[in-house]
């Protein structure tokens, strides 16, 4: 392979990975930018995503739906909606009574959750890995030694433009708006007629049902699931989220495609191993937050914090 | 006051209940071995101790190999037995823990066994190789197969499986044979994995092969892509993963994803058919550095069938070398024409290619096996089949 070749092979590489990194750092951005927390039970949502929607595929299987193409993108949207639905009532539930709470009580209750999450997971599957069996191949497109299978492609397309969805309904719906004016002051929302707890579960439910989508993605490309698979994938996403700037969406976009690319180049570099990769991205990481500390798009505020 | 009552009445109820529970015969002993159709004469005993964990987190695996001996034994003895005399058994628990372990060892030597088959966890095998020596009783070893034990052998201990080193060598012959000249490694980064690879990279230089690339991924990572390219770039031709079947598992798949076409080669840490699964299509073809197991060796098959019947479920990953165990010891005795202690060692020293399931046997003056006893197995149509 050629220098040229290897750099696109590594940009594709970059660029799926970065997309994953990116939906489940929407997730984190959301939650944080609305009410303040760091919701650590979000990784393990995307987990319950995976395993969810290969229960629907196994069901699926011998119907009309198939385990190819039609059978996942209808497993994702129902796994979406449910797992969506769960998102509302770890919120009902576990973080609304303590909104007037120390963030400390809610941050541990996040982590309660995350461990109640990944528990029970653990005992339903006994610890094991599974197998995400799907009928797609290993076909793909190669233009000289670059090779990019079509599984690849359209994970990347479909995880983009559920970013480009979210971003509109952001922008330009009302409930976009009202998410907006209560990440800025929630109490005055409230005086104005807002209805918080409403719009606030609302985020819950896209924050969640972006992460299952990611789940459903990862177990599609990477083929097993596990009950601890997202953990890694947590903190690096959480990373990507304050690398863009918490609480902007765009910039949890960004981040998590940064994040993608520098771990693909990382692998790369020469005459150091791939172990070295993580010390590669996390140290141009940290060296971004020294000159830009509140993220790569966020502004620079100090009174609302 | 009531409540108090109930709750009395609630408790005695209980014990009752425990106590007709207990006193219930436990599940009764299952059939085989059941109607002998005539014993054999014997002219005494032979008494053989078994030393594996049968507390603890091991305790399948040592309850394992403690079953496999008992065929192996139960049909010696049908035969006839060694020198004319029953093989019998008495079992040292050494729980895999090294003061367990001492424990167990003293009991067997107190007991009088003529001979030691065991030894699962290495730390727990470690300790006992000196009472043995003091004792001078033969220690056949059947699963343990750490370097040190090696070491520390004061020369009564002998150990039927291959120690970690000689998979490089079965590694390093499989990508020879497939015609492999530039190799690439990945470990995990954890001791048995890193070594593994370390080692196998060390004789791939040694035969005058390449290198090309040596690499890590982390536990708990999932995507592997950029390594991949990485991998294809290098222009490897072969690919040596020396860790476990989760992460295998996608490596293999995202190899095959990202367009490699080379030969793929796992060590016995990914040996499982969970790997096949996993990885699907992309398994077919995968080859594997495997020890013994008793699954993959046609040779085995009444032997898993005997187990099957006696047991009632599958033979675990070592019982097949257990079993050997037990026929290598009886042939020493009878080579020997008694149980003198310095005539079993001398026996055992020179055994000579002695035919087992596993392969054949035959031990370098540190007590090790000449020749490794890794198989090469291969995954085809799902599951993992002999290469010859």
């Amino acid at each position: 392979m050629s220098f040229q070749e290897i750099f696109i092979q590594q940009v594709v590489n970059g660029l799926l990975l970065g997309s994953f990194y990116g939906l489940v750092a929407l997730g984190y951005s959301m939650v944080y930018g609305i009410v303040k927390l760091l919701n650590f039970a979000h990784a393990d949502v995307y987990m319950v995503g995976g395993f969810c929607s290969l229960t629907l595929l196994t069901l699926f299987k011998d119907t009309f739906l198939g385990n190819s193409w039609t059978g996942i993108v209808v497993s994702m949207l129902i796994t979406m909606v449910i797992v969506g639905l769960l998102g509302v009532v770890i919120e009902r539930i576990a973080y609304k009574p303590l909104r007037e709470a120390p963030r400390l009580s809610l941050l541990i209750t996040a982590l309660g959750v995350s461990m109640i999450l990944y528990n029970s997971v653990m005992v339903v599957t006994g610890g094991e890995y599974r197998a995400y069996k799907t009928g797609l191949g290993f076909q793909g497109i190669s233009i000289g030694s670059v090779f990019v299978t079509h599984t690849q492609i359209i994970l990347t397309v479909a995880a983009v433009a559920l970013m480009l969805v979210l971003h509109l309904f952001i922008t330009k719906t009302m409930y976009g708006k009202a998410m907006r004016a209560i990440s800025m002051d929630l109490d005055c929302c409230r005086l104005m007629g807002v209805n918080c707890n409403k719009i606030i579960a609302l985020t819950f439910f896209v924050g969640t049902a972006l992460a299952a989508s990611a789940g459903t993605m990862a177990g599609v490309y990477y083929g097993s699931l596990h009950f601890f698979m997202g953990f890694v994938i947590g903190i690096k996403a959480f990373t990507a989220a304050v690398i863009g700037g918490i609480g902007i969406i765009p910039g949890a976009m960004l981040g998590g495609l940064l994040l993608g690319l520098l771990e693909s180049f990382g692998t790369q570099i020469p005459f150091i191993g791939s172990e070295w990769k993580d010390v590669f991205s996390f140290s141009i990481l940290i060296i971004i937050l020294i000159f830009k500390p509140t993220g790569l798009l966020g502004k620079k505020e100090s009174e609302r914090m | 006051m009531k409540k108090r009552l109930w709750i009395f009445a609630f408790v005695i109820l209980l014990i009752l209940s425990g106590v007709i529970g207990c006193s219930q015969p436990a599940a009764p002993p299952s059939g085989g071995g059941g109607e002998e159709s005539e014993a054999p004469e014997f002219d005494g005993e032979i008494l053989l101790g078994i030393m594996v964990p049968v507390t603890g987190s091991e305790a399948t695996y040592g309850k394992d190999m403690e079953n496999a001996m008992k065929i192996a034994a139960d049909e010696i003895n049908a035969a006839g037995g060694v020198l004319g005399k029953e093989i019998k058994f008495t079992l040292g628990d050494d729980g895999c823990d090294p003061q367990m372990c001492t424990a167990a060892a003293s009991k067997l030597v107190s007991s009088e066994v003529v001979a030691v088959l065991g030894g699962y966890c290495s730390g727990a095998t470690i300790p006992a190789l000196k009472i043995y020596g003091d004792a001078k009783i033969p220690f056949v070893i059947t699963a343990a197969n750490s370097t040190q034990i090696i070491d520390e052998n004061p020369g009564w201990a002998y150990m039927i499986n291959s120690p970690g080193y000689h998979q490089a060598d079965a590694a390093s012959d499989c990508f020879e044979e497939l015609g492999v000249e530039k190799l690439a490694f990945v470990h995990q980064g954890d001791g048995f994995s890193e070594n593994l690879a370390e080692l196998t990279r060390d004789e791939w230089k040694d035969r005058g092969h390449e290198v090309v690339a040596y690499d890590v991924v982390n536990k708990g990572e999932q995507d592997f892509s950029s390594l991949v390219t990485k991998i294809r770039s290098s222009g490897a031709e072969g690919v040596y993963w020396t860790a476990y079947h989760a992460d295998g598992a996608l490596l293999i798949k995202q190899l095959r994803q990202g367009g490699y076409t080379g030969e793929i080669t796992v060590a016995d840490g990914s040996s499982s058919v969970q790997l096949l699964e996993i990885a699907g299509s992309a398994g077919e073809g995968v080859y594997c550095t495997s020890p013994p197991v008793v699954d993959f060796l046609p040779k085995a098959k009444q032997f898993i069938s005997a187990y099957n019947a006696k047991y009632g479920q599958e033979p675990g990953p070592y019982a097949g070398l257990a079993y050997d165990g037990v026929y290598l010891m009886a042939d020493a005795i009878e080579r020997a024409g008694s149980t003198d202690p310095d005539a079993m060692r001398e026996a055992l020293s020179a055994t000579d290619n002695f035919e087992t399931l596993s392969g054949a046997i035959a031990f370098t003056p540190k007590n090790v096996l000449e020749e490794s006893n890794f198989i090469t197995i291969k995954g085809e149509g799902g599951k993992w089949v002999l290469v010859d």
